[in-house]
């Protein structure tokens, strides 16, 4: 790995575009070109786009992999850009790739990173790559202290709660939980009602009949409420948290809660730092590649326009391959996300995005409409960027005619006879192709964004049949897979070190020390969950 | 950062050391069971398949069973990890497993096998070192002042004095020379396990053989016999059969006289093995006996005989070992079923206790 600047010529193409990109009122961090040979490319993209790793065999596993397609010719080894965002940002240039390439993944790299520093997800941090190479450090000191076999199987443990990461979730864990501070922070800020006399409370004594007889009296809201007062200082002070909703950020529960050493926690934060932006990037997929080909577009005619690189239509060719239209269910986030942007920065250009346009009924009028508006484009290009991700970039401005346009609701003859689509669905075709119907297709595209074709796991309860920490699989009409329950499960067990269950439709599978159990249970909603908790009762209570 | 070197290397070492363990009990599941069936193509990399390991968790999925495991070890997925391991290397491991020394070559290098090596470098010849070239030449740059990056100047000149090029060495080697003799007895039954058993024994020798001479200098040659001695192809070997008479003194005979008149002896190392029931009449034993004692013995480097599934009858070995019973030359094996497969290796490799 060598600086951009041991390159005079790409050291320059690197300064024309920043140059640009500043001149186009870019708000871009700042951002740190580096050169890799392929292998180290490949490395790079094995460790989540860091330049150090922790030792680990499923990094191995990977790269022996990885080096035999490439050495085989069954996988190239360019790749088109790689940045790791923040603040500084790493981007890195593979030092095969000619200098319109170079130029290009620049000023894509520009796109992304601004995209991460300005977005509402707030992916952007603060030297995040540093802090990384440190947590390594963190972690290599760990495996010297847990020695090689305890690390390597901590190590493994913690890989299975990898995916069960999702730091944008309204579930996180910061909504899910309340702790010791926060509860402290909430009875200290009643200053007004500690100063106000305090009221005579009623004689409450706990007898069954009279709590019944006092139900309907005294109002059930009061008793109900001390006791559960009670219950909850009893669990903050024993545990220090309390869990007020279901948590689907389950490996942030884990390393905030689980009873672990100071080199176990290591692995565990090192894991969630460097897997959680993974969320932000399924969230913000379309808008962020897109964003990154708009800007690079731009500056790349800047370039060419001054003469800084030649090669316009190999760029044209690349450009054109990268952003090629495919069905809406291989979402290509180039494409959709890049013509997007182009649509709507027409949209504000026309002043469509306006009530009036709106509110018209007139359909001629509607077509021809052309208003001038105060609104520049590409400010309000930037504020969709500052306020919104995907889910709502699509759902308001993909509209079935755009789908048809952009040919998302095109299939090959092939894949439309493999999917076994009907004729009624069809509504155009051609020897090659057949078009959709782009009705339902917005629907399923913004469907993605509920579950992002992973099963959803909750921790509902950490204190099920004395200590068990209890996970909930939120049914979305797929089955999990059965023979991965029980190591993942295991491997649960290891870094809660007390029993791992998990409830999934009426099932019941537990991990109780080297014993493992699955039982018939009564089916619970997600629900039923949420209202149990919100009223401070046991979410799940056993068969 | 700059001078951060990123790689894998440290991980992928991981990785390997896993499959080496794997690889490990492999070899181990050979030994214990006699499973010699992975040698289909002679000296070609062997092809090892195990359950493909991925990090458990909760996926969409069947539920079909299969295997899993958490923890320590990793999870399993229906995929398979297939990965090759060079003929040589797999063979030093099963060498090294089962104790097995190599084989003794005579014919001192008399024999050699010319190579060449680019270990020098010099500032005449043909082929050019770049790299170095360009090394040299870039340090006189920078020396004379040319290159300087700082000024803009990056020119780098290369001089005749910079060039450098590779230099052919001539390295020898000496190369043995190997015969050897498969010699089957036709009048048994050999068909179904007693065949199998036979074939994987062959495979293994001629295996081994082909690992310590290299593949291209040993000479493979197959024999049967009833009651006359044939030399066959090594698809006919299997195949050939007669009911009838039987002695075996014949093969060893032809062998004998074989080795003796085709081949310079002093310069070729000599390896027979015999395959049969081991039902013999008493005079052919003593025959067989004396061919071994006054002919083969002296210049043959081992002769295996090898009964396979022996009867109450069987007598070859029994006669055999009355004279040969520690002999280093002379060995004999008696495979019974699959799983002694490997100990009748052993007997007919291995190092002779005193």
């Amino acid at each position: 790995m060598r600086s951009v600047y041991s390159d005079p010529e790409l050291a320059e193409l690197q300064n024309r575009v920043l140059h640009h990109a500043r001149e186009f009122g870019r708000q871009i961090p700042e951002i740190r070109f580096f050169i890799l040979d392929r292998l180290e490319f490949a490395s790079l993209l094995e460790k989540d786009v860091y330049p150090t790793s922790p030792i680990n065999i499923w990094e191995g596993k990977r790269m022996v992999h990885k080096k035999h397609a490439i050495e085989t010719g069954l996988e190239s080894a360019l790749y088109y850009e790689v940045v790791q965002t923040g603040n500084p940002s790493y981007a890195y240039l593979n030092d095969s790739n000619n200098a319109v390439s170079q130029a290009s993944v620049m000023a894509h790299v520009v796109g992304h990173c601004e995209f991460s520093e300005r977005n509402v997800l707030g992916d952007s941090s603060p030297d995040r790559t540093e802090f990384v190479m440190y947590l390594v450090k963190r972690v290599d000191r760990a495996r010297r202290q847990m020695g090689e076999r305890a690390y390597l199987e901590y190590w493994n443990a913690a890989e299975s709660a990898t995916v069960l990461i999702a730091p944008n979730s309204q579930y996180d864990l910061e909504r899910s939980t309340e702790t010791e501070s926060i509860f402290r922070g909430e009875t200290s800020s009643t200053t007004d009602e500690m100063d106000r006399p305090e009221a005579p409370k009623p004689l409450l004594p706990v007898f069954d009949t009279m709590t019944t007889l006092l139900r309907g009296t005294v109002g059930s809201t009061s008793f109900e409420g001390e006791l559960r007062k009670k219950r909850r200082d009893e669990t903050m002070s024993r545990r220090g948290y309390i869990l007020k909703s279901p948590c689907q950020d389950v490996l942030d529960f884990l390393r905030h809660y689980a009873p672990t050493s100071r080199a176990e926690h290591a692995i565990l934060d090192y894991k969630y730092i460097t897997k959680a932006p993974q969320d932000f990037v399924a969230r913000t997929q379309i808008m962020n590649e897109g964003w990154a080909m708009y800007w690079e577009k731009k500056i790349m005619h800047a370039l060419f326009e001054e003469r800084a690189v030649k090669g316009i239509i190999d760029y044209a060719r690349v450009f054109s391959n990268v952003c090629s239209p495919r069905p809406y269910f291989q979402r290509n986030p180039y494409h959709l996300g890049y013509n997007l942007w182009c649509h709507i920065e027409q949209l504000y250009r026309d002043g469509k995005v306006s009530l009036e346009y709106h509110e018209e009924v007139d359909r001629d009028k509607k077509n021809r409409w052309r208003e001038d508006s105060d609104v520049e484009p590409v400010e309000a290009l930037g504020h969709l960027v500052d306020t919104v991700t995907d889910y709502e970039f699509l759902r308001r401005f993909l509209t079935p005619e755009l789908v048809h346009e952009l040919h998302l609701n095109r299939v090959d003859r092939q894949t439309a006879e493999r999917l076994g689509i009907k004729d009624g669905d069809i509504v155009e075709q051609d020897k090659r192709y057949v078009w959709l119907n782009p009705e339902p297709i917005k629907d399923e595209m913004l469907g993605f964004y509920t579950h992002f074709y992973r099963p959803r796991i909750y921790v509902i309860d950490s204190d099920y049949q004395d200590g068990c920490l209890l996970l909930y699989h939120r049914d979305d009409g797929h089955a999990l897979r059965k023979d991965w329950i029980r190591p993942t499960l295991r491997n649960l067990n290891m870094i809660w070190k007390a029993p791992v269950a998990l409830l999934t439709k009426d099932q019941l599978f537990a991990v109780m020390g080297n014993q493992y159990k699955s039982e018939e249970v009564k089916p619970v909603s997600f629900e039923q969950i949420i209202e149990r908790m919100q009223k401070g009762e046991r979410p799940f209570r056993g068969s | 950062m700059s001078d951060v070197k990123i790689s894998s290397d440290e991980s992928e070492g991981i990785f390997n050391e896993f499959i080496q363990e794997q690889l490990d009990e492999i070899v181990d599941d050979i030994i214990n069971r006699g499973d010699l069936d992975r040698f289909d193509d002679r000296g070609s990399d062997i092809i090892i398949e195990m359950d493909d390991i991925q990090p458990p968790t909760f996926i969409y999925g069947d539920n079909e069973g299969g295997r899993g495991s958490g923890g320590q070890g990793p999870g399993n997925e229906k995929g398979k990890l297939r990965f090759r391991v060079p003929f040589q290397a797999f063979m030093e491991l099963l060498g090294q497993r089962l104790r097995l020394p190599n084989l003794v070559k005579e014919g001192d290098g008399r024999i050699k096998e010319f190579s060449y090596s680019f270990k020098t470098f010099g500032q005449v010849g043909v082929i050019l070192d770049k790299r170095r070239t360009f090394k040299r030449a870039l340090r006189s740059s920078i020396g004379t002042g040319v290159y300087n990056p700082a000024k803009g100047q990056l020119d780098v000149h290369v001089r005749r004095r910079d060039r450098r090029f590779k230099l052919p060495q001539r390295e020898e080697k000496p190369r043995y020379k190997a015969v050897c003799f498969y010699m089957g007895d036709i009048s048994y039954s050999t068909y179904g396990e007693r065949l199998e058993m036979e074939k994987r024994l062959v495979n293994f020798i001629h295996q081994w053989l082909d690992f310590n001479y290299g593949a291209g200098n040993v000479e493979h040659r197959f024999f049967v016999h009833d009651m006359e001695a044939h030399e066959v192809s090594p698809s006919d070997f299997y195949k050939v059969s007669n009911a009838g008479g039987t002695r075996a003194s014949v093969v060893f005979d032809l062998v004998s006289q074989i080795a003796f008149n085709e081949y310079e002896t002093k310069s070729t190392n000599f390896y027979a093995f015999y395959f049969g029931d081991g039902e013999v009449f008493e005079d052919d034993a003593k025959k067989i006996i004396e061919i071994l004692q006054t002919e083969m013995k002296a210049s043959f480097n081992r002769v295996g005989i090898v009964e396979v599934k022996p009867s109450q009858f069987s007598y070859l070995n029994r006669e055999i070992k009355r004279e040969f019973e520690k002999d280093d030359i002379i060995r004999m094996g008696t495979l019974r079923q699959r799983t002694e497969t490997i100990e009748v290796i052993k007997s007919l490799f291995g190092e002779r206790r005193a």
